[in-house]
């Protein structure tokens, strides 16, 4: 990376900036005349349709090898590391960042957990081609409940025929129009269960021209340049080595295999927070009121500070789970679900709180300050898609009771390495994702495991102390709540106090991870990083959201807050973990 | 209102003006919906803006806000771009005289649309920056500058317009000027383009620049310099009645849910059947409840309680957009791809209701204004809280639905309450009232069990209050966090005083007021934003409301209002 390294050297080494790093090639995003800044991005929303000058240049970078474990030819080796690559596309532009290439990515971490070598081996081919998949699940009449998906694959009657039948519709499937291949969630058997459905990986130049048409475009007001489609199969034949995995088991497969994406999605929508915070630092730099600098009175900064927060608490929780994918990778289900249902829902508050601080200035498609309107509504889509918070609680809550009883009290916290960003990793083992973690949480463990251990001192160590004891004891609540709940209490037909408890511990493993990453950081070269504050503010954060009466940020914590925020801001370095340098903000 | 409500409802068949398609179409293409405006015009909702001593039929502000949240419900931009000429008249009759208000009152009679212009580029919410000027000339004044952001600015012929009448600013150095565009001399005004906005993308939303424009004397409404005080007063009464928009889009929200999660299979059920999104829709009702009693105890308050406006109506018009902010989050979320969809449910009409209902938060005052403008009368608040009292006959008439109204004084309105807030300040007797029906079994245990909860949180609340040092400059963020809490306390008084002044006479199909559903969900959520209160009886609430929600039929929602024999609106001296 070349921007600025001379005047501000890289306070910390998250991820060795590439020669060709991605950031740089999107340029200077306030250019007027830079075909990758906010002007044609913002043109490209107008006009509903994907910036084509970006996918260009993510194809010469090549983000598709991101997706693609480096034994297949790739780049994949930390999911983190992918996951910061798709959150500088999403700070330029969501749409962009989750178009591109999030369909691509879901389709693959498919075939990569049951696929066999022959269809790894093609996807990666594709992929390294700079081609599209999509990934071809959705039914508008059934949602997120993939167990009732109607589209059909039967066998061919025909003797000797080793092929299937495809009919169905599956719509709202983004890149499906554009995609060579496609990997398709089809009922293989009549049950009611959860193995009459298997995946099919499907070459679409392979397939008889006839055998399927694509339906119209769905037109959406978040992300609305995304390429969504539909697709209807018309009594088309494919062959039956089109399965992925074990003939039935779609729903296991995609239970496991999407516990990456469930975190790479919001984990990579960091991004339009990190751009929303920007954009309103800027405003409030440049806006006066009453006589003074709005980044000058107290509220504002407030809201500011709160949402710089909100990004850490973001970014702690994302990337401490996508570690932890690697580093324990059957004890994935209940944080992922857990990642998918918080984080999401912080990002959305926090983009509109910073929306409301510009006033009028939000509600306007044009001037200045007119990437804020797309970014709140592009910030919508990632609360409900690929899972709704719902189906996030029902993932998790069936598993709360063996937790409790097993995982929470081991004492044992997840390896040191979870929670240091960037840090080196073992390869991930898509085999052993796992649908259960069998009571094992050992990310669970570790708020209970670290709040012994934390370092005294300070006035500032106490408050964090006082802040970890208040989350071991709800983790102790939690715990009773859980061991106790009855089978009935498990199901979709849970009372919804039951269903809460789901949210509380996405909660409580939230606060967690930033105790791990702040633990981790004490050896580390980032000062801020190293000092309590933004601990503090990140636990008070979390446990505004804890149904405690509301404790704003305390004063000093968010006076070394916002002057953090400021320097980043003023050197043009992300407001994430990572405070990666970025392009130049104020040309 | 029945016969309003049948003009829409047939301009809502066959692709009519309020037809789901129509307002996707107009949306999609930003125009201006001036065929919704034509039937709004024929029945004549203009009347109402004009107070009955004008000749006009407004007796009561409930009845506006009835009307503008019966035009919501169906589109927001349509009431939007339609209730503008409320707020461009309000002030006349606040601070004009009495042949300016009957000049006035003969032009909104005959249909012309009136624009309030008080926002420029650059300043926004700081009135007292302001750069557009007026200077007297031999027999008027000339008018240069320009009102930008301004509702119908373009399409209005009349304009109600702030302008700096003392170069050196200050509270009285503003005026308001009634701008008849018509007869200003070609060329001395320039209408700016609409401009392209996030949502109510129909509307005018334009701007308009004077150039030496040449203003007969009688153009300065009252006197020159009271500009701003008329302003601030005004407000009042304007925030408080624009609150209905927000009600109109709860309503369409809940609609929206009611209708998709019954219609909607998921895991062999009903969506509807799931205690999960129960506990969504009968959170989401208690928002949408919370948000009615406060406005119509805000609205009433209007007549009955005047002087107390500058503190109501801060409250109410930072409290219910954010209330009804939440439920619409809360159901879009329910519906999940659908509610983003622009062509494919419910003709898109979730996403855009979610991004017209934006505006209300930021327009007449954003939510960060009304804020400031309560922190500014802490001490009194906290003063009149612990001396305890209140206006009793005012705050009875605010509550009692089956009453009718004095007619506004608007004389009484006042820039800083003196009397504090009456509403907060009858929480203890509230309560106490609560507990002593609860003991002769005429209250349920679990709504005792709340009011007590929420007379404990209300002085935690009023504690910290005491706490609370002004500052002029620096008004320190917790005391944000403050107000929004005060701002619950409100809420939950409303409710305790709405519902102990007509529970007695709510009809006996009422299933709201039956075991005081309604009441014990509206604290159920009061309770939340206090950080009190116990989830048990929230579940218990809302799964209630839930149940009154899905048993509501044809197109309607539950409101507090449907059971109650209120009194027919007319004028009393």
């Amino acid at each position: 990376m070349t921007t600025g390294a001379g005047r501000n050297p890289p306070r910390r080494g998250v991820f060795p900036p590439l020669p060709d790093d991605l950031e740089h090639r999107l340029g200077l995003p306030m250019a007027e005349d830079n075909p990758l800044g906010f002007t044609a991005v913002l043109a490209a929303d107008e006009l509903a349709e994907v910036l084509e000058a970006g996918e260009r240049v993510l194809d010469d970078y090549g983000l598709n090898a991101e997706f693609v474990p480096a034994g297949h030819g790739g780049r994949l080796s930390g999911l983190d590391r992918m996951v910061y690559v798709l959150r500088t596309a999403c700070r330029r532009d969501p749409v962009l960042g989750l178009g591109y290439g999030m369909s691509s990515l879901m389709a693959a971490v498919n075939v990569w957990t049951s696929g066999s070598r022959r269809q790894q081996e093609r996807v990666a081919e594709l992929l390294l081609g700079n081609r599209k998949l999509a990934c071809a699940f959705h039914e508008l009449e059934h949602g997120n409940d993939l167990a009732r998906a109607e589209f059909v694959a039967t066998p061919s009657g025909a003797p000797g025929a080793d092929s299937f039948v495809l009919s169905g519709r599956k719509q709202v499937i983004g890149n499906v129009e554009r995609a060579d291949a496609i990997v398709l969630f089809a009922r293989t058997g009549q049950g009611p269960g959860s193995r009459s459905h298997s995946l099919l990986l499907l070459d679409m130049a392979t397939l008889p021209r006839d055998g399927y048409r694509y339906l119209p475009r769905f037109h959406t007001s978040g992300l609305r340049g995304m390429a969504l489609g539909g697709i209807e199969f018309l009594n088309c034949p494919v062959p039956a080595s089109s399965v992925v995995g074990v003939e039935g088991h779609a729903l296991e497969t995609a239970l496991r295999a999407f516990q990456i994406t469930k975190v790479a999605l919001p984990g990579s929508s960091a991004g339009i927070l990190d751009t929303a915070l920007r954009t309103a630092v800027r405003f409030t730099l440049g806006r006066r009121l009453y006589g003074r600098k709005v980044a000058d009175l107290p509220y504002p900064r407030g809201i500011l500070g709160d949402a710089f927060a909100d990004l850490l608490v973001s970014d702690c929780f994302a990337m401490s789970v996508t570690r932890a994918l690697h580093v324990l990778p059957g004890e994935g289900s209940t944080p992922t679900a857990a990642v998918k249902l918080l984080v999401p829902t912080v990002l959305v508050e926090a983009t509109k709180r910073l929306s409301a601080l510009l006033g009028a200035q939000f509600y306007l498609r044009s001037g200045e300050y007119s990437m804020m309107q797309k970014l709140v509504r592009d910030s919508q889509p990632s609360a409900f898609v690929h899972a709704s918070r719902s189906a996030c609680r029902m993932s998790i809550l069936p598993q709360l009771p063996l937790l409790a009883r097993r995982g929470w009290s081991s004492g044992v916290p997840a390896p040191a390495q979870v929670f240091r960003p960037g840090g080196s990793l073992p390869p991930l083992r898509f085999e052993e994702l796992s649908l259960s973690s069998r009571g094992q949480d050992h990310l669970g463990a570790s708020l209970l495991a670290l709040a012994g251990k934390l370092p005294g001192g300070s006035a500032a160590h106490r408050e964090v102390q006082s802040l970890v004891d208040l989350f071991a004891g709800e983790w102790s609540r939690l715990s009773e709540a859980c061991s106790g709940l009855p089978p009935r209490e498990l199901t979709v037909t849970a009372s919804p106090l039951s269903y809460r408890l789901a949210d509380r511990y996405a909660l409580l493993l939230a606060a967690g991870c930033c105790v791990g990453v702040w633990l981790e950081s004490q050896d580390g070269a980032d000062p801020f990083l190293r000092h309590p504050s933004w601990l503090i503010a990140v636990l008070t954060r979390l446990a505004a959201r804890l149904g405690r009466p509301r404790q704003a940020i305390p004063d000093h914590v968010q006076s070394h807050l916002f002057g953090e925020l400021l320097r980043r801001y003023h050197d043009s370095r992300a407001f994430d973990l990572s405070g990666q340098q970025l392009m130049e903000w104020h040309p | 209102m029945a016969e309003l409500d049948r003009l829409m409802d047939a301009a809502a068949c066959h692709g009519g003006p309020f037809s789901p398609s129509y307002s996707a179409r107009l949306d999609r293409t930003e125009e201006f919906p001036a065929e919704a405006v034509r039937v709004l015009d024929e029945f004549g909702v203009h009347r109402y803006f004009v107070p009955a001593r004008f000749g006009g039929r407004q007796a009561e502000l409930p009845e506006v806000v009835d009307l503008l949240r019966a035009v919501a419900r169906r589109d927001l931009t349509v009431a939007i771009a339609y209730g503008k000429t409320f707020l461009g008249v309000t002030p006349v009759w606040a601070g004009g005289t009495s042949e300016q208000s009957a000049w006035l009152a003969r032009q909104v009679l005959e249909n012309a649309m009136v624009t309030w212009a008080l926002t420029e580029r650059g300043h926004g919410a700081d009135l007292m920056s302001g750069e557009v000027g007026a200077t007297r000339t031999a027999d008027g004044w000339q008018l240069d500058g320009a009102k930008w952001l301004i509702n119908n600015a373009t399409r209005a012929p009349l304009v109600l317009l702030l302008a700096r009448t003392d170069a050196g600013g200050g509270p009285r150095g503003f005026s308001l000027f009634l701008v008849d565009k018509r007869s200003l001399e070609p060329g001395s005004y320039t209408c700016l383009p609409k401009e392209p906005l996030h949502g109510i993308r129909g509307a005018d939303i334009s701007g308009i620049d004077f150039h030496e424009a040449k203003l007969p004397a009688d153009a300065v409404v009252n006197a020159a310099g009271t500009g701003f005080e008329i302003v601030l007063k005004s407000l009042q009464v304007t925030r408080t009645v624009c609150t209905a928009l927000s009600l109109g889009a709860a309503d369409h929200a809940l609609r929206l849910a009611a209708d998709f999660t019954q219609g909607r299979m998921v895991y062999g059920r009903r969506l509807s059947e799931l205690p999960g999104v129960r506990w969504v829709l009968g959170e989401a009702i208690a928002g949408a409840l919370l948000a009615e009693v406060v406005t119509v105890v805000a609205t009433r308050s209007i007549h009955t309680l005047t002087g107390e406006m500058s503190v109501i109506s801060a409250i109410v018009k930072a409290l219910v957009p954010e209330l009804v902010e939440d439920l619409i989050t809360a159901v879009g979320e329910l519906l999940g791809a659908r509610g983003q969809l622009i062509d494919e449910y419910a003709d898109g009409l979730f996403q855009k209701l979610d991004r017209d209902h934006r505006i209300v938060a930021i327009f007449d005052g954003s939510t960060t204004v009304n804020r400031n403008a309560l922190i500014n009368q802490f001490p009194v608040l906290d003063r009149r809280y612990r001396k305890g009292g209140y206006d009793e006959p005012g705050l009875n008439r605010a509550a009692d639905l089956t009453g009718s109204l004095p007619e506004l004084d608007t004389s009484a309105l006042t820039l800083l309450s003196k009397a504090g807030c009456s509403v907060v300040q009858s929480v203890p007797k509230a309560v106490a009232e609560i507990r002593r029906l609860g003991a002769q079994e005429a209250a349920p245990d679990s709504v005792v069990r709340q009011a007590r909860e929420f007379g404990e949180a209300v002085d935690g609340v009023l504690a910290e209050l005491a706490e609370h040092r002004p500052e002029r400059h620096d008004v320190p963020a917790g005391a944000f966090a403050l107000a929004q809490r005060y701002e619950a306390c409100f809420a939950g008084a409303a409710c305790l005083r709405l519902w102990l002044h007509n529970v007695g006479v709510a009809t006996d199909r009422a299933t709201l007021w039956r075991d005081a559903t309604w009441l014990s969900g509206c604290l159920a959520r009061v309770l939340a934003l206090l950080g009190a209160g116990q989830e048990a009886d929230a579940a218990r609430a809302y799964e209630s409301l839930a149940e009154v929600l899905l048993a509501t039929e044809g197109g309607a929602v539950p409101s507090i209002l449907t059971d109650v024999p209120t009194a027919e609106p007319r004028v009393r001296a």
